[in-house]
């Protein structure tokens, strides 16, 4: 019983941590209009055109990201798993980089290594050359985990003697096995790349998170409306891989009970 | 010229471990053949080699008078069945079978006619549209051995099909794959640790042991006439104790005091010889009957009822022996720590290759 009330308190502690400050925004955001509660902020952030030119901007960034990342990650990680698990340590730390180096000196490095070539600026290669290396942790992790709930080796082997080549196997069956895991990798990246700052502000480029830096320095209430709707945005983000999750056929089912 | 044949395979992984070494076979068309061992013996390395995911390091394969050594496995046309069953989880049973087909770009009409006939055949009708997290063990590998027949393949290799599923189902599905395999004439490869799902499945038994083929033959000459220690070792319950030649003209050898007759060929060896003596429990009986060829002094040390059959442990000198004696219940049994005579005919008086692995013969006490 004593136990009991302990986890509650415990839960009550962390459910404050997390939620009081995020309603002390949403409450804030509210407040835009004297003497009462209205979605003033909420109307005066989505009548700004700039806020859909940068949210759309940042929707095509991630949608850029998300395909170059998947093209980079799930046959690298595919092959790692199949013919070089030795190397999986070197390419965990490799995909662990941008935790250990800070985007600011990343983006950095990037335009003093291109700057001075007027393609890698007149196009948003850098940038979303940049937004691949900072979801490399979030995307190879997830890929990773899904290739390691799957006997990938058996499976691509399985498909071999039955006379499929290399294309039909990732495209046919350790594509669909992990799709679980690549949604919540594309999700993630999603995320990242909707509310990023120092890569789109340093390469000029039009985003989310430079525009959310402007409308904050000059107003104080639309900021947190933008906040909250940031937040909305990962939430569902999470709600769709949890449910595409709970509907995959045979998920938890690891090439056949083991 | 044989279905398959398999000529000098080595195969090394990095520059010293040896998995397999100086592997020769000739499978016929219609036959299944199967690696017995235990683990690391280099049987599923070799079935690899067949199904095209390993290299050999030298040597060649030949199948149906193709060489296939370097062909990948995409091209051999074998089906395999895995011990992990190995079905696509996306993939409905249906699918799963017909997934060959599909990428051999058969017309639908022609994929949905063999995926029922399949499923016709391993019982298991009206299963189609199921997924392989909704069957059991048994069940998913059933459609796994359909699924590698759909393309009627050339040949089937099965890698430890058994291993994952319990024992009653085991030996219920290891009668049906023999029975299918009779049925479609096609040439198989087995592979298995399990010496009685090897001898109740086979033609022909490849036992091996550190890479290379200990000995091969029909499940009666591998049981009944072991050609080394391993194989006489690991393929049943064995008695064996190190003796020595007594008399080669007249095939006795002894051993703790004892002499024992021998149906072997001694006529190459001499007097004072060291040689492994080997009897299996079974060929062993009390001696009710008087002097018989050969007659062994003991002492009753254990008796264990194991059902059909009552195993009693004797001593004999310093030596522990095995002996099997059918149940029934009129059964005569000494006492623990009776004095008793044991007794086996000449033939039963193996002599075994390799007479130095004494200490991983002797029997379990």
């Amino acid at each position: 019983m004593r136990s009991r009330i302990w986890s509650w308190i415990i839960l009550l502690i962390g459910f404050i941590y997390f939620f009081l400050p995020l309603f002390a925004t949403f409450e804030f955001s509210m407040r835009m209009l004297k003497g009462r509660y209205t979605f003033e902020a909420y109307r005066v952030a989505f009548t700004d055109p700039r806020f859909f030119k940068a949210f759309g901007f940042s929707l095509l960034w991630a949608v850029l990201t998300i395909i170059i990342s998947l093209l980079l990650v799930v046959p690298t990680t595919y092959w790692v798993h199949l013919r070089l698990p030795r190397l999986r340590p070197t390419v965990e730390f490799i995909t662990l980089m941008p935790f250990v180096v800070p985007a600011v000196v990343l983006v950095f490095g990037l335009i003093r290594v291109y700057g001075r070539y007027t393609f890698f600026v007149s196009v948003p290669i850098l940038l979303i050359a940049g937004y691949v290396v900072l979801s490399l942790p979030y995307m190879f992790r997830a890929v990773d985990a899904g290739l390691r709930a799957i006997d990938v080796r058996t499976l691509t082997e399985a498909a071999q003697s039955l006379g499929a080549g290399w294309g039909t196997i990732l495209f046919r069956v350790i594509f669909p096995n992990l799709r679980v895991a690549i949604l919540s990798g594309v999700f993630l990246t999603f995320a990242i790349v909707m509310g990023e700052f120092t890569f789109a502000a340093l390469l000029v480029w039009p985003a989310f998170g430079p525009y959310m830096e402007e409308i904050g320095a000059m107003r104080a209430y639309t900021p947190q409306a933008l906040s909250v709707v940031s937040f909305l945005l990962t939430w569902g983000s999470i709600g769709v891989i949890q449910r595409i999750a709970r509907g995959a056929p045979g998920q938890g089912q690891i090439a056949g009970a083991r | 010229m044989a279905f398959l044949e398999i000529n000098n395979i080595n195969k090394l992984f990095g520059k010293d471990t040896v998995a397999v070494k100086d592997f020769n076979l000739q499978v016929e068309k219609g036959e299944l053949v199967s690696f017995l061992g235990p683990s690391g013996c280099g049987k599923t390395t070799t079935l690899r080699m067949v199904a095209g995911f390993e290299a050999p390091t030298t040597g060649q394969i030949r199948m149906n008078n193709e060489d296939i050594t370097n062909k990948p496995p995409n091209q051999r046309n074998v089906g395999m069945v895995f011990q992990a069953y190995a079905l696509f989880p996306n993939m409905t049973v249906g699918d799963n079978i017909g997934f060959g087909l599909k990428i051999a770009k058969r017309p639908p009409e022609e994929i949905k006619q063999r995926v029922d006939e399949l499923l016709s055949l391993i019982h298991m009708p009206g299963f189609g549209d199921r997924y392989p997290f909704q069957l059991s063990g048994g069940q998913q590998q059933r459609v796994a051995l359909a699924r590698a027949l759909a393309l009627s393949p050339q040949m089937l290799l099965l890698d430890e099909p058994l291993s994952a599923l319990d024992a009653k189902i085991r030996v219920s599905l290891r009668a049906e794959i023999r029975s299918i395999q009779r049925t479609l004439g096609i040439t198989a490869i087995y592979v298995t640790h399990d010496q009685e799902e090897a001898l109740s499945l086979s033609d022909r038994v490849v036992v091996m042991y550190n890479g290379a083929m200990e000995q091969v033959g029909t499940p009666f000459e591998i049981y009944n006439f072991p050609q080394t220690e391993f194989v006489a070792s690991f393929v049943g319950t064995l008695n064996a104790v190190q003796g020595e030649v007594l008399d080669p003209t007249n095939q006795l050898l002894a051993f703790d005091g004892q002499t024992l007759q021998t149906a072997e060929d001694l006529s190459r060896r001499q007097r004072g010889d060291k040689v492994m003596i080997a009897i299996r429990p079974e060929r062993l009986s009390f001696s009710s009957e008087g002097k018989k060829p050969n007659l062994i002094d003991c002492t009753v040390e254990n008796i264990t009822f194991l059902g059909s059959i009552v195993r009693v442990q004797v001593l004999i000198g310093s030596h522990k022996f095995h002996m099997d004696t059918f149940n029934n219940p009129f059964l005569a049994l000494p006492k623990l720590g009776d004095r008793a005579e044991i007794t086996c005919s000449r033939e039963a008086v193996l002599i075994l290759e390799h007479p130095g692995k004494v200490e991983a013969l002797a029997p379990e006490v």
